[in-house]
């Protein structure tokens, strides 16, 4: 990554295995989408059903579903956040609206997993074109504020004014049917197949997450990706290079929209629920709670921070004394990481590991800021 | 309509968009002069509610607090609307310094993740101490039906008014006035103003404008306090109100207009107004009503109404 490690390994002998190898490799889209898949068939199994480290975990198949929609989720709102630089403080309307309108598809006219998932995006993807129109003429706060705003609108109109259609409170139920009518979501397998993935919902989910993943890497890389990154940067000056910022403000929001409203179809398939709690504002909290956790703009980043929250939430939450404890936790070290270390968990991991790679200038560098620390802590 | 059901109507809207008013004037001067951008100001107005609520009356809570019977020093409610202002303007110092001021240097959306973190984790954190269910301030008698004024008794045409509501009202109107005349006529008004216009030659001049910054911050978290004392005894009190009161009074200075205190009165007004025509109209469209109103004007307006400073363009 940094120019020095470069440097070292051009000064050893460059053979298959090195740091300049794992570099290049690293970075590859075949590389991303090799681990996503490796990530979707080892992830359910240890967390929750492998020897000791399931045990340290304690987690369990379901909570594992959840965590991949979720992830899904995560990398859609980072597209947008950490891509972008757009922050969104109402992510909710995409996941809830996918919801309601894949259960009220599947519900009123044609239960099929996969149409349904479909409907949700395009519903979501509707929306998106909607509220892009009144979002984008504002910027950084005012977007965030009226995003919310909006949000929050559809969150109260589908409580009261629309209990017809949403059955308010009480949400909808989907019926569970067989995916292309042959194949049963929750058969589940025995053997190698059934201790890694355990049932048909597991693969149905994680081939959406290898997808998205895959989608997502693809933008990263190729120059539309770029130029999201470059508005990031500076708005003014990638409108000055002749490039029209709000197509591709509008084209990343509306890929946002749309990942997003894919995990928010899945979420309806995978609990057969549609319910309101889904368009509240703290659905949008959480999502940007999780992404800037886990570390903004990157891809492992959001998954990281989905699996930090969530294992908060229901593993943490049901510990004896610190179980209480969990979302005060969970938000006090947001709040740090949004202080003092921007770059997220993920960030953390890369620079240690970076730094890693030379034991000595670690040593020397840490000797160097703790001399540094000591005198300025009494001056300051 | 009667004359009763007019005035009615008014006062649920004025007391409303007052509540608001209040919650929302320290946000909008914050916002508009320090560049900062506050979504922990809900937390000050949740302690103002709770901490109002142990001077006023003796309650038995949940959380942390259950084993330890009734809590709360029961003074009543003149006491805690006093004394909670000034607890929450001391506080509003405190957050001032160690949370505005290392981050007003940085990006708008750092501060906003930083503020919705802050929050959530104060409200987390009453929760475990008070418990997560709601409870309603013990409303004094003198406080309850129509207002009775000395003297005169009830005046011609006030009968439907609720005294807590007048008493919403008249408060805002007075600390308004106040804020604008502090703006308008005295020397710190005048320093913050300066800075606001530009603070690097504001301070070249002499001026120390940090002082008078802190002042105003602080002035802003009291009102948000006693909005908290009110709230409590118009709506109820749980661990989630400072979310529930931001979003709204957030969307009202957006609204108005960042950086215009007069954007954000009329803003306010108009969310007022349309909370109680919603309320008369169609019930079920109540709380929706102030999100539909944002949207519509920013669609029209997307500087908000008083357009002022630029903010993050």
């Amino acid at each position: 990554m940094s120019i020095d490690t470069i440097r070292n390994s051009v000064n050893g002998d460059s053979t298959l295995v090195s740091w300049e190898t794992w570099n290049r490799i690293k970075h590859t889209e075949r590389f991303v989408f090799l681990s996503s898949v490796l990530f979707v068939l080892l992830f359910s199994y240890t967390f929750g059903r492998a020897p000791v480290i399931s045990g340290i975990f304690r987690g369990y198949h379901g909570l594992a579903m959840t965590i991949l929609i979720w992830s899904i989720f995560a990398l859609g709102f980072n597209l947008l956040l950490g891509q972008t630089g757009l922050l969104s403080f109402g992510h909710a309307m995409f996941f809830g609206t996918a919801s309601y309108a894949a259960a009220l598809f599947a519900i009123h006219v044609y239960n099929e997993p996969l149409v349904v998932v479909l409907v949700g995006t395009l519903a979501a993807v509707a929306l998106g074109v909607v509220s892009a129109l009144i979002l984008l003429r504002l910027h950084t706060v005012y977007f965030s504020i009226v995003a919310l705003a909006i949000a929050q609108l559809l969150y109260f109109l589908a409580r009261e004014p629309l209990v017809e259609i949403t059955k308010g409170i009480n949400g909808l139920d989907i019926p569970r049917v067989a995916l292309l009518g042959i194949i049963d979501l929750e058969h589940e397998y025995s053997g190698l197949v059934g201790t890694l993935l355990v049932n048909n919902l597991y693969i149905f989910i994680g081939v959406f997450f290898v997808a998205v993943v895959a989608l997502i890497t693809r933008i990263r890389k190729s120059p539309y990706g770029l130029i999201f990154k470059s508005i990031r940067e500076n708005e003014k000056r990638t409108a000055f290079v002749g490039l029209d910022v709000w197509r591709y403000k509008f084209a990343a929001f509306i890929l946002s929209a749309a990942i997003v409203g894919l995990a928010g179809g899945l979420m309806a398939v995978n609990t057969q629920f549609a319910g309101v709690e889904r368009l509240y504002w703290s659905v949008s909290g959480d999502i940007v709670v999780m992404t800037v956790l886990g570390g903004l703009g990157t891809l492992a980043g959001p998954v990281i921070g989905t699996f930090v929250f969530f294992y908060f939430k229901g593993i943490v939450n049901g510990f004896p004394a610190l179980g209480n404890y969990w979302l005060l936790l969970l938000s006090l070290s947001f709040t740090a990481v949004v202080w003092i270390y921007p770059d997220g968990i993920w960030g953390m991991l890369t620079d240690f590991t970076v730094a890693l790679r030379d034991p000595k200038e670690l040593v020397a560098k840490t000797k160097q800021r703790l001399a540094n620390l000591l005198p300025s802590g009494g001056e300051r | 309509m009667s004359i009763d059901g007019i005035v009615g109507f008014l006062f649920i809207a004025l007391s409303v968009a007052s509540l608001y008013l209040l919650v929302a004037v320290g946000l909008s001067i914050v916002f508009g002069s320090l560049k900062y951008v506050n979504m922990a100001h809900g937390v000050l107005y949740l302690g103002g509610a709770y901490i109002g609520l142990l001077i006023a009356s003796s309650e038995q809570y949940g959380g942390l607090l259950s084993d330890l019977g009734q809590v709360g020093l029961g003074w009543g409610f003149i006491p805690a609307l006093i004394l909670t202002p000034v607890i929450i303007f001391v506080l509003g110092i405190v957050m001032e310094r160690f949370l505005a001021k290392p981050f007003y240097e940085r990006d708008l959306l750092d501060q906003l993740l930083v503020t919705f973190g802050v929050l959530i984790a104060a409200q987390e954190f009453v929760a475990i101490i008070f418990g997560r269910t709601g409870t309603i301030y013990p409303r004094p008698e003198w406080l309850t039906g129509a207002i009775s004024l000395p003297v005169i008794g009830t005046p011609p045409g006030m009968s439907a008014a609720s005294t807590i509501r007048v008493l919403v009202v008249a408060l805002t109107l007075v600390l308004i006035l106040a804020i604008f005349a502090f703006f308008k006529y005295t020397d710190y008004g005048l320093a913050v103003r300066a800075g606001t216009e530009d603070s690097e030659m504001a301070e070249m001049l002499g001026i120390r404008v940090g002082r008078p910054f802190l002042l105003i911050f602080a002035v802003g978290s009291a009102y948000a306090g006693l909005a908290g004392v009110l709230g409590g005894s118009l709506f109820n009190v749980t661990s989630g109100i400072g979310m529930e009161i931001i979003i709204p009074s957030l969307v009202i200075v957006i609204m108005g207009g960042v950086g215009s205190l007069r954007g954000t009165v009329v803003g306010a007004l108009l969310a007022g107004l349309f909370f109680a025509t919603a309320t008369e109209l169609m019930p079920s469209m109540t709380r929706a009503s102030i999100y539909l109103l944002a949207i519509v004007v920013l669609s029209l307006r997307p500087n908000g109404i008083f357009p002022s400073t630029e903010v993050g363009q």
